[in-house]
């Protein structure tokens, strides 16, 4: 087993790190709390990328670390990390206008109960960004898919306490539209290369809360001495990076097992999302704790994160509900 | 990054796996249940048994007890990736190479370090097995803080003397050699005052007084020097220089910890599984999600170590192994204890007739306080990883 990133895989990594430090700074995520355009700008750049929703798992989840890490905004997610695959498993005719970055896409599944699972419901929730794309895909049992125009979908915004990423309620039942059938375990493979991204994009945002809180007590003076000194708030920063160090090694593993087709392949997304969960909530609370007063204010950037790392824990299944799907695997059911 | 392992991994595998089902001790099979009186020993009650000793000579005639070291000294010059892939399957296996670990596991790559060419003769036999060594590191006042260790060392002509006494001296009572680090320049700062000195358990002056274990098991002793006269020749490196080497020597031994440590946790989680099926809680909602976090815990784990492997394997450090050292015992400990509680009131059970597997998920429990003790405590690791790796300044 080899965890070496390839010269490529670094240099996509480095690539996204100086692209996105530029074009995602914290402004445009405060922006965008009030200003949904203002993603416009940064998908014209993220296009760039898009051809990643039909490659290496591996490379798409290196790419979406990074985007986790500035909680960018917009349609990259939903259109290459969740509509690209479905398309692809589909064979679709869209899928090469997706991947040159000029059609953009979601994914409609959850039913009432906001479970990643298929259900014959005919209002979908927790379906990002379905006002900014161009397709909606909705998925019913079977699974069967129905790839329909955006303008034809009745919306309506589920409001959540992150604003870097936007969730509506699809309602489908009065769309006509063209079903396609696609094979129970293609689709089983869509659904954990999504799952798998997000942890990937979690463990990002994870990274940047660690990064915040570190930066901030290597600085902050009390006691005439930086807090970083104190052995209190050390181990409490040591346990955290050790959760988001986890966390990120789970996802690259996962990453690899998809590319390998290998059977440990849904446990390892189970425990890649589960790992990435956890160490998204502790990073959130030690970052927002280490911060201390200044951390609990709207005017500083810490809760941009913070949100952001809390609404992908919530987002297709929490450590705890995939703790329970991975005993299920665990104990053959 | 990829799964497989490559031509040259999978050629080594067979042909370990041909050596080890050809020659592996079938004392092995019998586990590691708590024993009563002979703790984690052999039957006999012996700290090294002789079939062991026997064994770790088989792996070193060989060439499979270092792999990574030429054949003179029990390998077979293997690759990083190829010693890998031999301890995972010695740990898959739950056979060890050895009973007693400090001759192969430190004095052998600190001698081929530092040692001079006189030194570096003990090699073979401290891997081979047939010289048995102990370390004389801590003491009742130096444990974390190694560096404030007072045993001291007296130059007088051609030898040293050496007075003082160490503890948690691990095989002290079965050892021929040991390694001991001594106190030369009381004047200089902690760090700069430490020489190391290889000393024969015979000479006059030496008193060993086994320690039990909390199992009950006698694994370490205290060691007392009076007076005891040891020829100049035998320090290793320089005067005073004795702490750089502490420092190799612990490195060594974090090096290859991980994979034991994380396959001894694979294999207790799994056990975790069989003990609630046993118990009729494998359909317990509370019991499943517990074990399933135990495995995200284990399985994530093991993915850090082989990502800390890999930067290792192209010349980083690789901060990894001070969170595998912590995070493997913590979670380990743990663990253990979830396996007494699936037990309900016969967790403590150390009857065989009546309890799981012989009382070894208490024996484990017992054991798993000095994985989170020994070789740097996990809240010593703590401060290592604040410190070394997220860059917090020193208290």
């Amino acid at each position: 087993m080899d965890f070496s990133l390839s010269d490529d895989q670094v240099l996509l990594r480095d690539t996204a790190r100086t692209m996105l430090a530029k074009e995602c700074p914290a402004s445009l995520v405060r922006a965008h709390v009030d200003d949904v355009t203002v993603a416009d700008a940064l998908w014209s750049k993220l296009s760039d990328f898009t051809a990643l929703g039909d490659g290496p798992a591996s490379d798409l989840f290196l790419f979406v670390e990074e985007t986790g890490y500035v909680a960018a905004p917009g349609v990259f997610f939903p259109t290459v990390a969740m509509f690209a695959p479905l398309l692809q498993a589909l064979d679709h005719e869209l899928l090469p206008s997706v991947l040159a970055g000029e059609a953009t896409g979601t994914v409609a599944l959850a039913g009432a109960d906001g479970h990643f699972v298929p259900n014959d419901e005919p209002v979908k929730t927790f379906v990002p960004e379905a006002d900014r794309v161009d397709w909606v895909a909705v998925v019913d049992t079977g699974p069967k898919v129905r790839i329909i125009p955006a303008g034809d979908v009745a919306l309506r915004q589920t409001r959540l306490v992150d604003f870097s990423r936007r969730h509506f309620e699809v309602d489908t039942a009065n769309v006509k539209s063209d079903t396609l059938a696609l094979d129970p375990a293609a689709f089983d493979d869509v659904v954990a290369h999504t799952t798998g991204a997000l942890a990937a994009e979690m463990v990002g945002t994870s990274r940047r809360l660690l990064d915040m809180a570190i930066a901030y007590a290597k600085e902050r003076i009390q006691f005439d001495v930086p807090i970083g000194s104190f052995q209190a708030i050390q181990h409490r920063l040591a346990e955290c990076s050790l959760a988001v160090e986890r966390s990120i090694a789970a996802v690259q593993y996962a990453g690899m097992t998809l590319d390998a087709s290998d059977a440990e392949r849904f446990r390892a997304v189970h425990v890649a999302k589960a790992a990435a969960g956890t160490a998204a909530m502790r990073a959130t609370k030690d970052a927002a704790q280490v911060h201390g007063g200044i951390g609990y204010t709207w005017e500083h950037d810490l809760h941009l994160y913070f949100r952001r790392a809390l609404a992908s824990e919530y987002w297709l299944g929490t450590a705890r509900w995939h703790h329970d799907r991975l005993a299920e695997l665990l104990f053959e059911r | 990054m990829h799964l497989a392992w490559g031509e040259e991994e999978v050629t080594f595998h067979e042909e370990l796996c041909a050596f080890l089902d050809e020659h592996t001790p079938p004392e092995f099979e019998r586990g590691f249940d708590y024993a009563g009186e002979a703790g984690d020993t052999d039957e006999s009650g012996e700290v090294v048994p002789a079939w062991a000793r026997a064994w770790q000579a088989t792996l070193f005639d060989h060439g499979w007890m270092i792999p990574a070291y030429p054949p003179e000294l029990g390998g077979r010059n293997a690759t990083l990736v190829q010693t890998l892939v031999y301890l995972e399957e010695l740990a898959r296996r739950r056979v060890l190479r050895s009973f007693h670990y400090p001759g192969y596991g430190i004095v052998s790559p600190s001698l081929l370090e530092f040692g001079n060419d006189e030194q570096k003769r003990l090699v073979p036999a401290a891997v081979r097995g047939d010289t048995i060594w102990c370390i004389g590191m801590s003491e009742p006042n130096a444990g974390s803080d190694l560096a404030g260790l007072q045993t001291r060392a007296t130059r007088d002509g051609d030898r040293f003397i050496i007075n003082g006494q160490k503890v948690w001296t691990s095989y002290a009572m079965v050892a021929q050699k040991c390694f001991v680090y001594v106190r030369t320049d009381p004047d200089a700062p902690k760090h700069k005052g430490i020489s190391l000195l290889i000393v024969d358990m015979d000479t006059p002056g030496i008193e060993v007084r086994p320690l039990r274990h909390l199992s009950r098991a006698a694994h370490f002793a205290e060691v007392f020097f009076t007076d005891v006269e040891v020829p100049a020749e035998n320090i290793v490196g320089e005067v005073n220089d004795g702490w750089r080497i502490t420092q190799g020597s612990l490195a060594h031994e974090r090096a290859g910890l991980w994979v034991e440590g994380v396959c001894r946790l694979d294999a207790t989680v799994s056990g975790l599984i069989e003990v609630a099926r046993r118990r009729g809680l494998d359909q317990d909602a509370a019991v499943r999600r517990d074990i399933a976090t135990m495995y995200e815990q284990a399985s994530s784990l093991r993915a850090l170590g082989y990502k800390g492997f890999a930067s290792f394997a192209q010349g980083s450090s690789a901060p990894e192994h001070s969170y595998m050292k912590m995070a493997t015992s913590e979670i380990g400990k743990a663990a253990c204890e979830y396996g007494m509680q699936l037990q309900g009131a016969y967790g403590l059970v150390a009857d065989p007739e009546r309890g799981e597997e012989n009382g070894r998920w208490t024996n484990y429990f017992f054991m798993s306080f000095a994985n989170t003790i020994a070789g740097g405590s996990s809240e010593i690791q703590r401060n290592i990883i604040a410190q070394r790796v997220l860059g917090l300044p020193r208290s």
